[in-house]
């Protein structure tokens, strides 16, 4: 594995290219892979997204591209600079960092005033356009996100010489840290990984003991889940070929997020290979689910006209196009229902075990 | 019985003033400063004199408000004999021969003197010298309306040492000062932009004026003419007849009408059916009618000469409009003369732009007629119709717009719709010609506004690349150790070739560009 300052030395190599240019009194151009659906290659056989060979050419004397040039360079020097003093800042840190206003006095005495960037979306954009431009990880530029994922169950990991027990955290859990390829793994003795999209039905699985019963390790990301968990789940999948099953809301938000663990998503799919678990099962909810399993009405939300549209969206994603998926997506675009894990509580709170059990041990997932 | 008897002119028109523009003391105040300017221009430039007017109006009497009005020109004068006669008889013109003057009733004077005797009872004071005279001559006189005809108060000679020429007028009469003021204002600034060529100084009670001149350049001179064939009644010709002692009916058409050869004469009258060589004295009175009648029908008559005319012109309208209006940007256009009803006439617009202009719902419309500006009646006025029937849209201008629209008829007759000569009548040829030469003008304004929105675009174009420049040179330098100013002045370079500019230039177009009123606030910042 590289060291940091040889990645530091990548990200000045870039960043001299562009002043070059301009020192030959070019205009400077940034060859950045596209990050888009078109540029998203659906690799059958590894079962992963994959960037395509698309590249996007960021130009500063283009009206539309200017200032993302601008934000790209300030980026660039932010990370340099912390490579550079050895720090570890978090995107919200760079985010902040580098956000000030800019104010330029025209050649008529005119004010023009502007931020750098004003929503961390930007920024974090460009961090990610550098990743794939340079070819340098977020993580090997030692720049972290929030971590959102924990975990609970049979495995016991040593992080900074401590050994930590996810079994012996009681109503808690484990959180996992910015860097999960540095945490050692110790010892696993579980049946398998559930992956609860909700932090609220995974604290109710905890509370019940449901881990224990099942000898599972729990896992959550709260909603769209970010790269240390998927990597970590990834390598409990990898290095001890413990079944993966993922358990969502159902309805195209909810199936989406599934797809991610599974295949990896469209903005980062120059990271699947590192983060995708390809053997991810879907258990539930499907839309088959709601007369399978006879959920009450009550339970039963019609769906908004987004639901719809993000449906059909994901119909056209050729890693949905599977009969099994395309025979649940179709089933929702007729009925217009979808439902919550909580509607499993139409039969009693217990309800939730006895479905999981059933779609577990009678193989009634989605591949 | 019946008793018959004739109403003097003078005294008809005494009692029916406000058809002159004398209905009270507001309108009359103003229209005797009109008057008096405008005889006093017709004196100056149409024989070549650039002009120089000072006026005054000073209140006599605050109680019984009279107010006293002088005017002074530096004109051609007024032959000693003759200023009885052009004070103190209406209908007594030198302005009846055929060219483009200011007046054209031989009214003016009169009504203002009428309207000063009737209110204060007080006669008018003229001074005036002819051009080389060795006199100067200053009568008091006042009008004896039954007969139509002036009487004489005072007369006196002073010897004229300096050579001065000019006329000088003072009147008092009963007049509405604070009514007046802003029609009065709005008229002489609108004769300045007109008249750029004119310096005139006004003096009020609270309200000094003076309109400097702006260009030493007269419009040429109308030449002196005939009249045309299409033009003349039955009573113009009878009048003629008188002068025509043995005259043969060919011979009358070739020595009184303009452009009619004996060639021309001849195809008319066969084709008229009459003889050419009878005595044009013999005519019957019916046949006086027929002729007449068939002179206007005539087809075959040359076009009615325009050298009459004196327009403006595009270049003193620009000077005029920029200096009083100060408008950014000024497109005049001048349209070839037309003719309606035998007399020619020809229209000029032009529309002002920005600047100090500003900016309404509607065009300010700015009305002319002979080089006079219209003030009341506006919407009685063919040219108002035009402006607001026109298509703006078309032209790139979207309301609230910075423009004011002139508009100039000039003609050897022009249709007033009142004997107060304050609005055009609806006349198709004019209306027709109002809105080719408003089209014409609105043309170049459109590619002026389009020019000036493409070089905005390339203005903004450079701030949104430029305002970056520092931002990346500083980040750039960081990364690479690099020089930051060398950075930073080459992407400043590159942003040129971009462009196809230099930074300066675009700042001069841009400049050029922008309105005075904005300059200024742009020099302010820059100061700051
Ligand atoms: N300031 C002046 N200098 C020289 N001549 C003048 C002056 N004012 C008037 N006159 C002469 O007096 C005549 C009569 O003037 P007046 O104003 O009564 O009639 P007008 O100008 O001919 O027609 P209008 O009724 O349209 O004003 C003019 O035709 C002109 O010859
Ligand atoms: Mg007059």
């Amino acid at each position: 594995m590289s060291s940091r300052s040889e990645f530091l030395e990548r990200l000045e190599k870039w960043g001299y290219n562009l002043t070059k240019a301009v020192l030959e009194l070019e205009e400077p151009v940034m060859e950045i892979p596209a990050r888009t659906l078109s540029n998203t290659i659906w690799d059958e056989k590894a079962k992963m997204l994959k960037l395509g060979p698309e590249k996007m050419h960021r130009r500063f004397l283009d009206m539309k591209e200017a200032r993302r040039f601008m934000q790209t360079v300030l980026m660039l020097r932010l990370i340099v600079e912390a490579i550079r003093e050895d720090v570890y800042p978090t995107i919200r840190d760079l985010y902040y960092n580098g956000k000030h206003t800019i104010v330029f006095k025209d050649p008529l005495g005119r004010a023009h005033r502007e931020n750098t960037w004003d929503e961390q979306d930007e920024s974090n954009a460009v961090i990610e356009d550098i990743e794939v431009a340079t070819n340098v990880l977020r993580e090997e530029m030692g720049v972290s996100a929030d971590v959102k994922g924990k975990i609970v169950g049979p495995i016991v990991v040593r992080s900074q010489g401590y050994e930590l027990d996810a079994s012996k955290f009681g109503e808690t859990a484990l959180s996992l840290p910015v860097n999960v390829d540095a945490l050692e793994i110790v010892k696993v003795e579980a049946a398998y990984v559930l992956v609860v999209e909700k932090d609220a039905i995974f604290q109710r699985l905890v509370r019940e003991k449901f881990w224990s019963q099942e000898n599972a390790i729990l896992v959550t990301a709260k909603g769209m889940p970010d790269r240390a968990t998927r990597r970590f789940i990834r390598r409990l999948n990898e290095e001890y070929k413990l079944p993966v099953y993922v358990l969502t809301d159902g309805d195209p938000y909810g199936w989406y997020i599934y797809s991610v663990y599974k295949s990896g998503s469209i903005k980062l799919s120059y990271e699947s290979e590192r983060l995708a678990t390809p053997e991810a099962k879907f258990l539930g909810l499907t839309a088959t689910d709601i007369d399978a399993y006879k959920i009450s009405d009550n339970y039963v939300i019609a769906a908004t006209d987004r639901d719809v549209k993000r449906a059909q969206e994901l119909l056209r994603y050729p890693w949905f196009q599977k009969s099994e998926w395309t025979k649940e997506i179709n089933l929702f675009l007729k009925k217009k229902k979808k439902v919550e894990i909580e509607a499993l509580s139409t039969h009693g709170l217990k309800f939730l075990h006895d479905y999981l059990r059933d779609k577990i041990r009678n193989k009634k997932f989605i591949d | 019985m019946y008793s018959y008897e004739a109403l003097p002119v003078a005294e008809w028109f005494r009692r029916n003033r406000e058809l002159a523009g004398f209905h009270n003391s507001t309108r009359a105040l103003y229209q005797t400063i009109r008057e008096l300017v405008e005889n006093s221009l017709d004196a100056t430039e149409t024989y070549g004199i650039l002009p120089t007017i000072f006026l005054r109006v000073a209140v006599e009497d605050e109680q019984k408000s009279w107010v006293s009005v002088y005017a002074e020109d530096n004109g051609i004068g007024i032959p000693g004999n003759e200023i009885p006669n052009v004070f103190g008889r209406v209908f007594y013109s030198s302005k009846y021969r055929i060219k483009q003057h200011r007046g054209v009733f031989g009214l003016g004077l009169k009504m203002v003197v009428l309207y000063a005797q009737s209110t204060t009872n007080k006669p008018v004071l003229v001074r005036s010298a002819t051009l080389k005279s060795d006199k100067i001559y200053e009568y008091q006189i006042m009008i004896d309306t039954n007969a139509n005809s002036p009487i004489i108060l005072d007369r006196r000679e002073y010897p004229n040492k300096y050579r001065w020429h000019g006329t000088a007028v003072k009147v008092v009469l009963e007049g509405n000062w604070l009514g007046a003021k802003k029609r009065i204002e709005d008229y002489l600034r609108r004769t300045a932009i007109i008249a750029p060529y004119a310096e005139i100084v006004f003096k009020g009670p609270d309200m000094d004026l003076w309109l400097k001149r702006r260009t030493t350049k007269l419009p040429p001179a109308p030449k002196e003419g005939l009249p045309h064939p299409k033009s003349v009644d039955v009573d113009t010709i009878k009048q003629m007849l008188l002068d025509s002692r043995g005259m043969t009916l060919l011979e009358f058409l070739t020595e009184n009408f303009d452009a009619v050869g004996e060639g021309t004469a001849k195809a008319f009258l066969e084709w008229a059916g009459f003889n050419p060589n009878a005595k044009a004295t013999a005519l019957t009175p019916e046949e006086l009618v027929r002729l007449v009648e068939k002179m206007k029908q005539y087809e075959g008559w040359r076009r009615p000469r325009a050298d009459w005319l004196s327009p403006v012109g595009g270049e003193l309208l620009e000077i005029g409009a920029k200096a009083i209006l100060g408008a950014e940007a000024v497109f005049a256009v001048t349209r070839k003369p037309e003719s309606y009803g035998g007399h020619p006439f020809i229209v000029e617009a032009a529309v002002a732009w920005g600047g100090q202009i500003p900016p309404s719902d509607k065009p300010l419309l700015l009305r002319y007629a002979n080089k006079i500006p219209l003030l009341y009646d506006e919407g009685a006025d063919v040219a108002r119709k035009v402006v607001d029937e026109f298509h703006w849209d078309n032209y790139k201008v979207k309301f609230p717009a910075p423009l004011a629209v002139i508009i100039h008829v000039c003609s050897t007759k022009i249709p007033y719709a009142s004997a107060g000569k304050e609005a055009i009548a609806e006349v198709a040829e004019i209306e027709k010609e109002m809105r080719l030469a408003l089209r014409d003008a609105a043309k170049k304004l459109r590619l002026y506004l389009s020019r000036k929105e493409k070089e905005m675009e390339l203005f903004n174009k450079y701030i949104t690349f430029a305002k970056y420049v520092d931002e990346i040179a500083h980040n750039l330098s960081v990364i690479t150790r690099l020089e930051k100013s060398i950075i930073a002045q080459n992407l400043h370079k590159l942003i040129e070739k971009k462009l196809g500019t230099t930074v300066d230039e675009l700042v001069k177009h841009t400049l050029s560009l922008t309105s005075a009123s904005q300059q200024e606030e742009v020099t302010e910042a820059m100061a700051q």
